[in-house]
């Protein structure tokens, strides 16, 4: 085994449990870790975008494209002399009917990688409307790139492209910076212009604004999107989750929610990313740390972070602002820039400024649930 | 008890191994003589070099209790304490950036430049580009800072030249964002000076933020380019903001004109451009009159003017480029219509006193700057910018030699590290001593010095500061919005 392997030393003897209060409804904490960095076989340590599929995790980084081997650890790469056409990947999403890999590449326009081959699209050659791409999803037969002026959607079986921008569809602003499909909807996150959604079904647009329109204040918490400058929309259980260099927020089709550094365990409210496990669950990519929030009712979330001195980490679990339970544990994240996340059953990846986590899920649970506190208070007499 | 004797044992044997120990190569000086720097500057530069890929250095963050110099009857919202401020922290970089160690295999240490200064198409008028005569200004304060900087030495710790990459603003189809990508991996640069037009500043700040890359502006006075909390973007003029709270302190609180007209361009720069105007007329009681837009390039304004002689407005805001503002001032004259003028700073050109001609006579404009002001700094710049340009210098050139002069200060001290060198021009001390003016940044790393307005008299512009032309303001708070009671509350 090439990757490094850390498990939190963890102890929860009887007699410990027994010390310890008495139990309480708390959400699942990741204990078990794992990281990839160069030294394992990625091209680089800035990554940009993971997907899990299966028992294979792609990894979009800043030089190149990797993809891990989940059984063995193994990890095999490419980069511009292997054909990937532009060495930034910065959005992957697998077309479920054929397997292919879509890459985002930002400078380098779209790729799929298929049979061991990469075909390049780009704006002279289709009508992909920028080469900066930062996301891409795969809807049905469609694949929608994200741009940095505008979004492009090509049908695979025709060909044909459609080009979204401001002329035809309700972008304030055409900077678009996620894409994500998923229950007939395709939601663009967009840079200056909150979050869009497109209706397969009905072909229509809807979008999402900060109701205050203002940029230097969130007048009323709960009103709508807490920032038009957004960075991520997942929709998922028809709930849909926003994140923004300003903090998050969830809406369930009736009411919004806004989660912020002041009121939440959320560790920062600069979001580069999420990734929607369900209604009640999401992760949140920040630059303090990855901020989870396992019960949405409750506002319960685990807050992840590295020790930057040490290769140790610990988690918070909080409620509101009151800190449930403080998890100590080996090396979780390999650093607290956090860029990317994805989720595949019970397991968590995440990419990092400086190396991917990959959280096992053993024994995870949705929400929360009375269990005792995990004893790690003291990881001198745990080891 | 074994461990702890093992230790001190070893203790003690490096403790007699250190006096034989070859006497260190002399200490190399954290920053190259020559270059100007504080005590505090120094501080940061301990603080940064010392810290590991994993940690975060405490770079003192500002701590702002007002957002952008507002006074509280111009904020938004005034009546209600909002949930929220954004803006009042300064913004960190947390990444591992700052221990990428610096290459070894240079020539030059390239600067990168993005403006307009060839001619192609525009998405602002859908037609021909209008901004290269300012880009091209723009360029050539740039290059008088690189190529000073170069007779200074170039770059001092290893003595190497500076080199300008320079690349055109093209801006369509958000070719910007493909020119900053270069920038940032197939022709790196060190740090980016750009550019003019707002989308396209914002397209290119948007990758600045993800290749972690300083992006300084010096020719964007779009407010909401410095709104967004990426914390490697600059701004080194002021912006329409600023522009707009002194000209509407001028226009209703100064001169009590009650029904002001806009007539602006349909871009962006005419969109953001007003917005403090019209927000701010409306929080002061006197909802704008009329707002009418035009595409920049007509030469027949009647349409926007039959309105505005409708709404019988007291005086006439404009925010757009040179040409089309001379051509709407001389049209509202040609009508009879003598309503005082206000323009954008763009106003304050030859382009616009030679097409309006005597109708110039009286319009003020907003300006980020004052060329008048007693400051040897700008009479050596433009003694030097005249030799070598055989022209004065405007504010794009000004500007541009401001911002590439920080640029090339902070690699100057952090060295060749792009984290290093947003850390250092994020925590200065003391404001920037530019040709322009003082330069101090905001916790959003913005301009926040003075502003001015510029009144064309007897046939020259002439700039007036708050205290010249004694413009009253509101009250300009010294806690946050979520800090204080509700004015109700106070008054209790």
């Amino acid at each position: 085994m090439k990757f490094l392997t850390t498990t939190a030393l963890l102890l929860i003897p009887a007699v410990a449990c027994a010390q310890a209060p008495a139990a309480k409804k708390l959400p699942y904490v990741y204990t078990k870790w794992k990281q990839f960095t160069k030294a394992d076989g990625l091209p680089n340590d800035h990554i940009f975008a993971v997907k899990s599929d299966g028992d294979r995790l792609w990894v979009g980084t800043e030089g190149g494209l990797a993809l891990i081997d989940k059984k063995t650890g193994k990890v095999k790469s490419w980069t511009e002399k292997d054909g990937l056409p532009f060495r930034v990947v910065t959005g992957i999403d697998i077309d479920p009917k054929t397997g292919d890999v879509w890459l985002a590449l930002f400078g380098g326009g779209l790729a799929r990688f298929s049979a061991g081959r990469f075909d390049h699209w780009h704006q002279l050659n289709s009508g992909l409307v920028n080469d900066v791409v930062y996301g891409v999803a795969v809807e049905n037969n469609n694949v929608w790139a994200a741009t940095t002026a505008g979004a492009s959607r090509m049908n695979m079986v025709t060909g044909e492209w459609t080009i979204f921008t401001e002329k035809n569809a309700p972008m304030e602003e055409i900077w678009n910076y996620g894409v994500h499909y998923r229950d007939g909807k395709v939601h663009l996150a967009v840079w200056g212009s909150g979050v869009l959604e497109y209706d397969i079904a009905t072909e229509r647009w809807k979008d999402y604004l900060d109701p205050d329109a203002e940029m230097e204040i969130d007048l009323y918490r709960d009103d709508g999107i807490v920032h038009v400058i957004t960075t991520g929309a997942n929709y998922v259980d028809k709930v849909l989750w926003v994140s923004t260099y300003f903090g998050v927020c969830r809406y369930d089709g009736r009411n919004w929610r806004a989660f912020y550094n002041m009121d939440s365990g959320i560790p920062s409210d600069f979001n580069n990313n999420l990734r929607a496990r369900s209604g009640n669950e999401a992760w949140f990519a920040t630059d303090k740390g990855l901020g989870g929030i396992m019960d949405a009712a409750t506002n319960t979330w685990v807050a992840y972070t590295r020790d930057p001195k040490s290769n140790t980490g610990k988690a918070i679990v909080s409620r509101d602002k009151t800190v449930l339970e403080t998890v100590e544990m080996g090396l979780n994240l390999p650093h607290n820039y956090i860029i990317a996340i994805d989720t595949d059953g019970n397991d968590i990846f995440v990419g990092t400024a400086k190396g991917l986590a990959w959280g096992i899920g053993d024994g995870y649970y949705a929400g929360v649930k009375e269990r005792p506190r995990i004893i790690t208070e003291n990881r001198s007499k745990a080891k | 008890m074994k461990p702890l004797l093992l230790a001190l044992l070893c203790v003690s044997l490096f403790a007699e191994d250190a006096p034989k120990k070859a006497s260190p190569p002399a200490k190399q000086p954290l920053v190259p003589a020559g270059v100007e720097v504080d005590a505090g500057t120094l501080e940061i530069l301990r603080r940064i070099n010392a810290v590991g890929p994993y940690e975060v250095p405490d770079l003192r963050l500002k701590r702002e209790t007002n957002y952008a110099h507002t006074s509280t009857d111009l904020e938004p919202y005034g009546g209600i304490k909002p949930y929220k401020e954004h803006f009042l922290t300064q913004m960190e970089y947390t990444g591992p950036g700052r221990t990428i160690p610096e290459p070894t295999d240079l020539k030059t240490v390239k600067i990168g430049f993005i403006g307009p200064i060839q001619s192609t198409v525009s998405i602002a008028t859908g037609g021909k580009s209008h901004e290269e005569a300012l880009g091209v200004k723009m360029l050539a304060g740039a290059r008088l800072a690189i190529e000073e900087a170069n007779a200074k030495g170039g770059y001092l710790r290893r003595k190497l030249p500076f080199e300008l990459a320079v690349v055109n603003d093209n801006g369509l189809w958000g070719s910007t964002g493909n020119e900053v990508v270069k920038f940032a991996y197939t022709e790196p640069v060190w740090a980016i000076l750009g550019t003019i037009d707002s989308a396209n500043s914002h397209i290119a700040i948007r990758v600045a933020l993800k290749a972690e890359i300083v992006m300084m502006n010096s020719g964007d006075t779009d407010p909401t380019f410095i709104e967004t909390n990426i914390p490697w973007t600059m701004r080194c003029i002021g912006d329409d903001r600023q522009m707009g709270y002194m000209m509407i302190d001028y226009i209703m609180r100064k001169m009590q004109y009650k029904r002001i007209g806009i007539v602006r361009s349909s871009n962006r720069y005419g969109r953001f451009g007003v917005r403090e105007i019209r927000d701010s007329s409306r929080r002061l009681g006197h909802p704008v009159a009329i707002e009418m837009a035009y595409k920049v390039g007509l030469d027949d304004y009647s349409l926007q003017i039959d309105r505005l002689q409708e709404a019988n407005v007291d005086a006439i805001v404009h925010w757009g480029d040179a040409r089309e503002g001379a051509i709407i001032l001389k049209q509202l004259r040609a009508r009879g219509m003598n309503q005082p003028y206000f323009c954008s700073d763009r106003a304050v050109s030859k382009e616009f006193t030679n097409l309006a001609g005597a109708a110039a006579e009286g319009v003020i404009a907003g300006f980020p700057w004052d060329p008048e002001a007693r400051n040897p700094r700008f009479d050596a710049f433009r003694e030097r910018y005249k030799k070598r340009f055989n022209e004065e210098p405007e504010t794009y050139a000004a500007h541009a030699y401001d911002g590439m002069n920080m640029l090339i200060w902070a690699v100057q001290v952090a060295g060749l590290n792009r984290a290093k060198i947003r850390d250092i021009l994020a925590t200065r001390s003391k404001p920037w001593p530019g040709a322009t003016g003082d330069i101090p940044f905001s916790a959003v790393l913005d301009d926040a010095g003075e502003v001015f307005l510029a009144r064309f008299e007897k046939g020259a512009w002439h700039y007036y500061s708050r205290e010249q032309l004694q413009i009253p303001r509101g009250y300009i708070p010294v806690r946050e919005r979520v800090a204080r009671g509700l004015e109700t509350e106070e008054k209790k």
